[in-house]
């Protein structure tokens, strides 16, 4: 008799979503945390005290509402803020674009630089939203895997088909055209001003190794519309106290049905006897038994760090090998004494810069940002999200100072004739310099400076190459070949292990959804056992 | 009464291989090209006295050996010389050469990394078995994938079953190459830079893509999908040059009863009560038929030819999205002597394959990025040939000719024109190739260098694209050239598409052509016509 049903690695959100739906289920269930605090790369840090930063992750709009709901997170202190404007995105011209929460008031803005592209903007919007729609009801289908190779039962396929249908003749196709184009070619398609599609393509181009104009990153762009977004621009919305709220209610929510979680505690090892895995070892040798045991860790680091590889097989472990995760995302985190003033915001920074800032004012300088990574280079002229999240919720800060959140590509984990701990602090110089070149002054405002390179995010959050989604979501790494091709249903080679976390279907963004349909899955599985 | 069955616009190959089959089912076919020469893309012109170019395509290896067989074509002389090795020269004296022996190409490997060797033979074998795998589709009538039509639902599940007939492990190969770039998909393999570039290179001819891009691996399927006496993966020149390839299939079409007129460029498609009722010349002569067949790309189609209040608007903008974005250039060398490559000097074998300048992955991809904002690349990729090496009839004794593909091109530039900068690409080119073989400028005899600007003016290919359209994963089989529009038929009744800008694509396959004849004999024998 086991202590636990089943043990989960990483107090991640994924594994904080599987951990709670197995534990409202019936089962007793621990969680262990190599950190001091729950929610991996979801997470508040006070890195200066006083000032509130998410650290990793910083909008949190792709969140499962279905998740929150049926865990009743708003109850345990989750708030979604809206952001308000959207997007403001500067460029270097005096000329910027700046879009309002409302969607009319949106395509007017839009019409100042282009009435074409204005007219254009609701019908577009309107077909990125039936895309991605669509898009994630076939993230919620239950893909076919080596466990079950004939699983699409014809009940589904059907399902499946219906649902296509109705989208048109004209959106099925446009479903199958989209969905392997490059953002870029499909944004020409649409739009001539090139700030706003850079603008639209920049969501496409999120923890990805390759540009714009590289096929794939149309998906990439619908993926993170998952959620309540406009259909246009990456849904997206501020946690009120930080990103680290959202792991804080999921605890809490855990914790009402029972889970127990430990922080302080990594798993050194995933204890296997004749092929099943039977519990888990800590770094401080302390063996806890579990009849299932979850790793929410990226599929990398489980199976070429925590398993003993006897039971894996060389065909499975060339291919978790062979895994591309190729990190190419820093984080610098920011404590400021004021607002920046962007040269192009007409004075109004505390109006525009309420939500999302992109430095990313065309097409060719994502693609060129994403070259670099290319050649093992920190980009010259890099592309940055930025978030000043103390405008809308002011508990992130002293009065009157701010915190801002960078979130900057490319910065390839591998660095060609160089090495993080080197470069460490140019990366941090190039993207201070260069919003000081939108927004003169900016450097005197800087009172504390965190830099998070990809070696950075590998050692603190266990991101294996630095990779926030655990594994790129490129087209040959999503649906039924993530993690690997024929693995796709959560469990692995080696019985009673499973996975939950980012480098599963379907992928990262803070969606919750890899951890919900892993629970749904297991419990599924273990009702058959009987 | 029309005077003629079907009028086809432009005698390239596939609609050569049109008239000979709509010929061949009894069918009265006239072809009318604009050129003073047949052929399109696939001609051989002795643009310097003695010396005969390949002006544009060079190699062959995807024709169709159906169409082979179908339409008799070794009747009419043709002969496919194979071309047994791809020799890398690299800058600093080494070199890469692979060739139809299999025990010195592993040994050559071994030479640079004895787990490639290994690596190539297994690699080798799962690309034959992929090519058999995607083989059926080139000669299949893409399904519609949006109807409850029982008759391509019935389609849908047979290439569905097909797949699934072939095991997972192939199906999830096959995915990964379908999606993957060619730089990660061999990557997966080897770990010879010059090897996976060499490789690599064939992903991405003709495309607008670079060795990272996603959707280059899919295109080394492509090419490695040709079949010369059932060898996968023989490449071949036609002796007498790409011309011989049109000169027989236009043999073969003539023998069947087909008429072509050269030197009689179509301006329009007549079009009464929405149906194409025959063509009118730039010289306003009209000639009808009951059937028209463009073999030009559906830009210059339905945007020049066909009077746009027949089009619905949402067509129009289809076919102006439709991605046609040319990327490749063509430098045609008449040599006074063989080209002396300091990593293999001399004569030999080397030069009567194919010679890659591939050194490594970086330097195609830079290559890619000088074209992707608007250049064309100071230090190509090029794959050249020597035809004369192998068939001396193309040039005076002693002498040569060489021909160079060359990528990148941008059709596009953000600086001039080409007429301006012609010249500097071919300057580019012989800079580049000389730092190979140092005595190059001293046996140049002429040059002839052929733009993507020059490929839409002189040859009737929009942008320069080589393929009547890119190949990528967005218009491919159903979605290709328009989706919904996949079965070389068009919105105007009575007009079709035969170029290789319709399923399977470019790549002097003749598969478009014989495609489409089959569609409109189908129609004209259900008389809906």
């Amino acid at each position: 008799m086991a202590t636990y049903d089943a043990i989960i690695i990483g107090a991640g959100h994924n594994g904080l979503v599987t951990a709670t739906y197995l534990a409202k289920a019936g089962k007793k269930t621990l969680v262990l945390e190599r950190r001091p605090i729950v929610g991996g790369i979801a997470v508040t840090e006070e890195i200066s005290p006083g000032f509130k930063f998410s650290t990793c992750a910083h909008l949190a709009g792709s969140f499962s509402s279905g998740i929150v709901a049926d865990l009743d997170l708003k109850n345990h202190g989750f708030e979604l803020l809206g952001l308000d404007p959207l997007l403001f995105a500067p460029s270097l011209d005096g000329n910027s674009l700046l879009i309002p929460r409302d969607f009319y008031k949106a395509a007017a803005e839009i019409g100042h630089y282009s009435k074409f592209d204005a007219d254009k903007y609701p019908a577009f919007c309107a077909l990125a939203k039936n895309l991605s729609a669509f898009l994630q009801t076939l993230y919620g289908i239950a893909l076919p895997d080596k466990a079950n190779p004939r699983s699409f039962n014809p009940a589904e396929l059907l399902k499946i088909g219906w649902k296509f249908h109705r989208l048109g003749e004209k959106e099925m196709y446009e479903f199958l055209r989209v969905l392997p184009m490059s953002a870029a070619d499909w944004l020409n398609e649409w739009f001539e001003n090139d700030l706003l599609k850079a603008t639209l393509a920049a969501s496409g181009i999120l923890g990805s190794f390759v540009g714009p104009r590289q096929q794939g990153t149309a998906f990439n762009l619908l993926h993170h519309q998952i959620g309540a977004s406009n259909g246009a621009l990456r849904t997206s919305g501020f946690v009120r106290g930080g990103i680290g709220q959202l792991s804080q209610a999921l605890a809490k929510a855990a914790q009402r049905f029972g889970v127990e979680i430990r922080t302080g505690a990594e798993v050194l090892k995933i204890v296997t006897n004749s092929g099943s895995a039977s519990g888990i070892v800590l770094q401080n040798g302390e063996e806890i038994d579990a009849t299932q045991v979850i790793s929410s860790a990226d599929v990398k680091r489980t199976f070429l760090k925590l398993v003993e590889p006897t039971y894996l097989g060389p065909h499975f472990l060339l291919q978790i090998q062979n895994i591309r995760a190729r990190g190419t995302v820093a984080k610098v985190n920011l404590a400021l004494d004021a607002l920046p003033k962007f040269k192009s915001s007409n004075g109004n920074d505390a109006v525009a810069l309420g939500g999302v800032i992109h430095i990313g004012p065309t097409l060719d300088y994502l693609e060129r940002a994403c070259d670099d990574a290319k050649y093992g280079r920190l980009s010259a002229q890099p592309f940055l999200e930025i978030t000043i999240p103390s405008i809308a919720d002011p508990s992130l800060a002293p009065t009157g100072k701010h915190v801002m959140s960078v979130w900057m590509q490319s910065a390839p984990y591998d660095l060609r004739g160089s090495d993080w701990s080197q470069q460490r602090d140019t990366l941090g110089d190039r993207v201070v310099n260069l919003i000081e070149e939108y927004a003169p002054g900016f450097k005197n405002s800087i009172l504390h400076r965190q830099i998070l390179t990809p070696f950075d995010l590998e050692t603190e959050y266990s991101l294996t190459e630095g990779h926030f989604y655990h594994g790129e979501m490129a087209l040959d790494q999503i649906f039924f070949m993530r993690p690997v091709p024929g693995w796709s249903r959560y469990h692995t080679p080696i019985e009673n292990l499973y996975l939950c976390g980012s480098g599963t279907h379907p992928g990262g963004g803070v969606t919750g959804l890899p951890g919900y349909y892993a629970a749904k899955e297991i419990l599924k599985n273990r009702s058959r056992q009987k | 009464m029309p005077n003629y069955d079907a009028i086809i616009i432009g005698a390239g190959h596939n609609g050569l291989t049109s008239a000979a089959y709509l010929g061949k089912a009894g069918k009265k076919v006239l072809v009318l090209e604009r050129r003073h020469v047949l052929g399109g893309s696939a001609v051989t012109e002795e643009i310097y006295p003695g010396f005969k170019y390949s002006v544009c395509s060079y190699v062959v290896s995807l024709l169709r050996p159906e169409v082979i067989r179908d339409l008799e074509l070794p009747k009419y002389d043709l002969e496919i010389i194979p071309l047994d090795s791809t020799f890398t020269p690299m800058p600093d004296g080494n070199y890469l050469f692979r060739c139809g022996d299999h025990a010195r190409t592993r040994r050559e490997i071994a030479r640079h990394s004895v787990p490639d060797a290994e690596a190539y033979e297994e690699y080798g074998q799962l690309m034959v078995q992929m090519a058999m795998a995607v083989k059926p589709l080139l000669g299949m009538i893409p399904p519609e994938p949006t109807t409850w039509n029982p008759k391509d639902l019935f389609g849908l599940a047979r290439v569905g079953n097909h797949f699934r007939g072939l095991g997972e492990k192939l199906l999830y190969d096959l995915t990964k190459l379908m999606t993957m770039s060619s730089a990660d998909f061999l990557d997966e393999w080897f770990e010879t830079n010059v090897l996976k570039a060499t490789m690599s290179a064939s992903g991405i001819i003709g495309t607008f893509m670079g060795p990272r891009s996603p959707g280059t691996a899919y295109v080394l399927l492509h090419h490695y999908m040709g079949e010369l006496d059932g060898a996968f993966r023989s490449w071949g020149f036609a002796r007498g040059g790409m011309g011989s390839i049109s000169r027989v299939i236009a043999e073969a079409a003539r023998h069947h009863g087909a008429e072509i007129r050269t030197q009689a460029p179509v301006d329009q498609v007549l079009i009464k009560s929405g149906r194409a009722c025959g063509v009118v010349l730039a010289s306003g002569e009209e000639i009808q038929s009951k059937v028209v067949v463009s073999g030009v790309d559906p830009k210059r189609t339905f945007l020049k030819m066909v009077d746009g209040r027949h089009l619905d608007a949402e067509f129009t903008k289809q076919v102006s999205n439709f991605k046609i974005r040319g990327s490749s250039a063509k430098v045609n060398l008449a040599l006074d002597a063989l080209p002396n490559f300091t990593s293999m000097p001399g004569d030999g074998p080397h030069l009567a394959g194919a010679v890659s300048i591939s050194p490594s992955l970086d330097y195609i991809e830079r290559a890619y990025d000088d074209a992707k904002y608007g250049d064309y690349s100071r230090r190509p990729y090029m794959d050249i040939i020597l035809p004369s090496m192998l068939d001396p009839s193309m040039a005076p004794p002693g002498k040569h000719v060489m021909s160079i593909f060359v990528q990148y091109a941008p059709y596009h530039l953000k600086n001039g024109t080409w007429p301006e900068k012609r010249e500097a690409l071919g300057d580019a080119v012989i800079e580049t190739l000389s730092e190979y073989a140092p005595n190059l400028k001293n046996i140049i005899l002429h040059r002839q260098v052929v733009t993507p600007w020059d490929l839409e003016q002189e040859f009737g290919l929009t942008e320069g694209n080589i393929f009547q359209g890119e190949l990528t994963l967005d218009q491919l089989f159903f979605l290709r050239p328009v989706p919904g529009w996949a079965k070389y038929r068009t919105p105007i009744k009575n007009l079709y598409m035969c170029g290789a800008c319709t399923h399977p694509g470019g790549g002097v396959m003749a598969a478009s052509g014989r495609l489409a004849a089959l569609e409109i004999l189908k129609d004209m024998k259900l008389r809906l016509i």
